[in-house]
């Protein structure tokens, strides 16, 4: 980690320390400060707007552990939400698990069915493995559509609010403070993931995997276990979709959430731990400005097409990538890190 | 695979289908430039960008559409909610469905005078037919603080519905299926201003076998639902009341709302040798089925229908080309034709010739007006009842208000004729009107072919009726 100019480690407890200067832990204690104070000011519009990006960010920050991190492809990874939401309502809709439980085993059960169609990766990689997880995607969906006295189906299912220990997790404001505090744990995890063996194992096969082999790295077993993660990080956040929409429907994840989900993470940073967070901001703050403004637009040119402005996020999203692959191709991440790098520098110009 | 090159490759992918994807919905809809409407927008009062007041003759956007001619411009609005799958994979119904509201809603606060001289305030937003982004929209209309929403289709309903019957928030749903409605109030704070999907269903059904069947025995229906709440509602009442209509579902196939060819499905119906193929599907599927089975000798032959959610101007529009692949289409509606000679008919032709031109015809368009003046009603019953005070507002005392004072009390109200029956609230059925028509594509046009028949309301044991 970069550290400010005139600082030093002089142990491996500070070495190791992810906040490591006096100005990161007020920057920490500030954030927390206006992450829980947040439903004070944000109005239920926003506070469920903030609810569907912190499950997003969970979700986005495994797909980056996947193919961020390990270079493994994947675009079917809404298919994986839908694996966690699904067990997670079944579970506490059928057989009255609590949800806590249901919400770790969704992850699990994600996690395993990834695991088996990342079996591919050992053999393919790069649009063959693409295809191959486009693959789980759909059958998922279509299992889930006619899996019917499980699934419920084409009409889905009825799900139980968030409960733990009896406190119910109905208002937005409680759902807030519920995926806050699993999104944190999530990040902080993803964190550590990164910079552990394992982690630094997933890097060396992303950058070459055939040097990572002689080096005496398993790629099977890395590759099957950074499936496993993603996944399971999925599963988690459908399992927490699924409790907060209170319903449940193969359409709740489309194959074009899944793509978008890989878009996020380029705009954000492949990669960084930071990244998968700036991306899904960036994506959903465009999504939220569009649907505010194009109602305005449509009123102001009138000689445009009905609808043509609605049209517009789309076209923005797909913009965006484009114009951050040629400008900034690492990322939101990177250039928060230039940002950091000039201001820990300071006063030297490098 | 290196870093540097994973990124690239993967943003060339989507930045292709993400890019694309908007040009094609553009090309898949009906709409064209309205050379006709006067492009005057004046906005006004109005610290959302999302809300734009409208005087005079203006005809798109989120509108407050408030006349300078009328009583009502100094007195306060009422807001409503409204959202349309403009984009996504349903512009064909989403975007008719959007300028229907819009003319509507004009019409309604320049020529009606408003809700007893409120105007109605439309806060419109586009679903993209993204169930995720369909929770925050209806979060997004309690919190500006609507007093009633509408969605176009019932899938938009069944992903806003847990919200909002958790939150008693009232819900009209244009095209509604069984289990946006079933079960009906007090579990469900939902509405729908004509039958469902399953009493459509019914209706074919009937009317095949009392009109069209010539054969003896049991006649064979085939099946062909759009996965989904479309098709989930025509099962739901095939499950229901075959065996007791007397008709046997030989065949059942699902298609995509995104499909491009359905070939094989109708091979595998073609070997059940059905009597009848029953669609029930948005417009640009039913299309492709309808091509196919032209394709593959079906028909002419083979009876076909349509449920009211296909049954509208694009899949008239297939008659152009090839009037062999439409003509002849049975099909059901919940509103009177665009020939009709109805009073409410006048002005809707008056406002879509003048503003949408394009929406000529269409039935989305037809709905969703017939929908806004059945709000408007409950509306001025809800400020008679509950006072305007209660209403403005908003929150749980001004749902609560619209609901048992506004719609629950709607009785003897005939959408200026533009639907079968009178709009009249029944307890335990949240149906407003329960009529529906069947008719024909004959001549490339949508032709009446029976009289008005009510739905009865069905019992559905899979959503816990009993």
């Amino acid at each position: 980690m970069d550290l400010p100019a005139g600082t030093r480690n002089f142990n491996y407890s500070q070495d190791m320390s992810i906040f490591r200067t006096g100005t990161q832990k007020i920057l920490l204690v500030a954030l927390f400060v206006f992450l829980l104070t947040a439903p004070l000011w944000f109005g239920n519009y926003w506070l469920t707007v903030a609810n569907l990006t912190g499950i997003i960010i969970i979700s986005v920050t495994g797909l980056n552990l996947l193919t961020g991190y390990c270079g493994q492809l994947s675009i079917g990874h809404a298919g994986f939400m839908a694996v966690g939401a699904y067990t997670s309502a079944v579970l506490t809709g059928q057989f009255h698990v609590p949800f806590l439980i249901a919400m770790v085993s969704g992850g699990l059960l994600a996690g395993a069915i990834g695991m088996i169609f990342g079996i591919p990766s050992l053999r393919v990689k790069g649009f063959y493995l693409a295809i191959a997880t486009i693959a789980a995607q759909f059958i998922i969906i279509w299992i889930i559509q006619n899996w019917t006295p499980v699934t419920g189906g084409y009409s889905g299912l009825t799900v139980k609010p968030a409960s733990i220990f009896g406190f119910d997790f109905v208002t937005p404001t409680s759902k807030f403070y519920l995926i806050l505090a699993v999104t944190i744990i999530a990040i902080f995890a993803a964190r550590n993931i990164a910079r552990t063996r394992l982690g630094r194992a997933f890097i060396a096969i992303r950058d070459n995997d055939l040097a990572a082999e002689v080096m005496g790295i398993n790629l099977f077993r890395y590759k099957l276990t950074a499936f496993f993660i993603g996944c399971f990080y999925a599963g988690v956040a459908g399992s927490l979709l699924a409790h907060t929409n209170l319903t449940v429907a193969y359409d709740y994840f489309p194959f074009t959430d899944s793509v978008l989900y890989i878009g996020m993470i380029i705009i954000g940073g492949l990669g960084t731990t930071i990244g998968p967070i700036f991306g899904v901001l960036f994506i959903q703050l465009l999504s939220v400005l569009v649907t505010k403004l194009s109602p305005a637009l449509q009123a102001s040119l009138p000689w445009l097409p009905s609808g043509f402005t609605t049209g517009i996020a789309p076209m923005l999203f797909g913009l965006v990538i484009v114009l951050f692959l040629i400008f900034e191709p690492r990322g939101m991440a990177h250039r928060w890190q230039l940002i950091k790098s000039s201001y820990r520098l300071w006063p030297f110009s490098y | 695979m290196k870093l540097k090159r994973l990124p690239v490759m993967m943003g060339i992918i989507i930045a292709l289908l993400l890019v694309l994807s908007p040009l094609l919905s553009a090309c898949g809809s009906k709409s064209t430039t309205n050379t006709t409407a006067p492009p005057v927008t004046t906005t006004s009062g109005s610290t959302t960008s999302s809300t734009t007041t409208i005087s005079g003759s203006t005809t798109t956007g989120t509108t407050t559409a408030t006349s300078s001619t009328t009583t009502s411009a100094n007195l306060g609005v009422l807001k409503i909610g409204m959202m349309t799958p403009s984009t996504g994979p349903v512009p064909e119904k989403g975007v008719p469905g959007h300028d229907g509201l819009i003319d509507a809603i004009k019409y309604v606060n320049d020529e009606l005078g408003g809700v007893q001289g409120h105007p109605i305030q439309v806060d419109w937003r586009d679903s993209e037919y993204n169930m995720q982004k369909v929770g925050t929209i209806v979060q997004d209309f309690i919190n500006s603080g609507d007093i009633l929403f509408t969605t176009h289709s019932s899938s938009e309903m069944k992903a806003a519905q847990a919200v909002a019957n958790q939150q008693g928030f009232p819900g009209v749903v244009v095209f509604g299926s069984t289990m946006n409605l079933h079960p009906p109030y007090p579990a469900s704070h939902i509405y729908s201003p004509t039958p469902d999907y399953g009493d459509d269903w019914v209706a074919l059904a009937k009317y095949y076998k009392e009109h069209i069947y010539k054969g003896t025995g049991t006649p064979k229906i085939a099946l062909h639902l759009l996965s989904g709440t479309v098709g989930q509602g025509t099962k739901d009442a095939a499950d229901a009341m075959a065996s007791s209509i007397g008709v046997q579902v030989v065949d059942i196939e699902n298609h995509a709302i995104t499909t491009t060819s359905e070939i094989t499905s109708l091979t595998n119906i073609k070997a059940k040798n059905p009597d009848v193929l029953i669609i029930s599907s948005t417009p640009a599927p039913t299309a492709v089925i309808l091509r196919n089975a032209k394709d593959l000798g079906m028909t002419p032959g083979l009876t076909v229908m349509s449920t009211s959610a296909g049954f509208t101007a694009a899949v008239v529009d297939l008659t152009k080309d090839d009037p062999s692949v439409a003509n002849g289409l049975y099909g059901v509606s919940h509103t009177v034709t665009w020939d009709d000679t109805v009073t409410g008919i006048n002005k809707a032709k008056e406002y879509c010739q003048k503003y949408h031109p394009s929406d000529y015809g269409n039935m989305d368009y037809l709905g969703t007006w017939t929908t806004c003046l059945i709000i408007h009603q409950a509306l001025i019953d809800a400020v008679k009842n509950a006072g305007y005070d209660t209403l403005a507002k908003g929150g749980a005392n001004a749902w609560k208000a619209v609901e048992m004072q506004g719609i629950q009390k709607l009785t003897g109200y005939d959408a200026q004729g533009l639907q079968g029956g009178i709009i009249s609230y029944t307890a335990g059925d949240n149906r407003l009107d329960d009529y529906l028509r069947i008719y024909q594509i004959q001549n490339s046009k949508i032709t009446p072919i029976a009289s008005w028949q009510e739905a009865p309301l069905i019992k559905y044991s899979v959503y816990g009726e009993k």
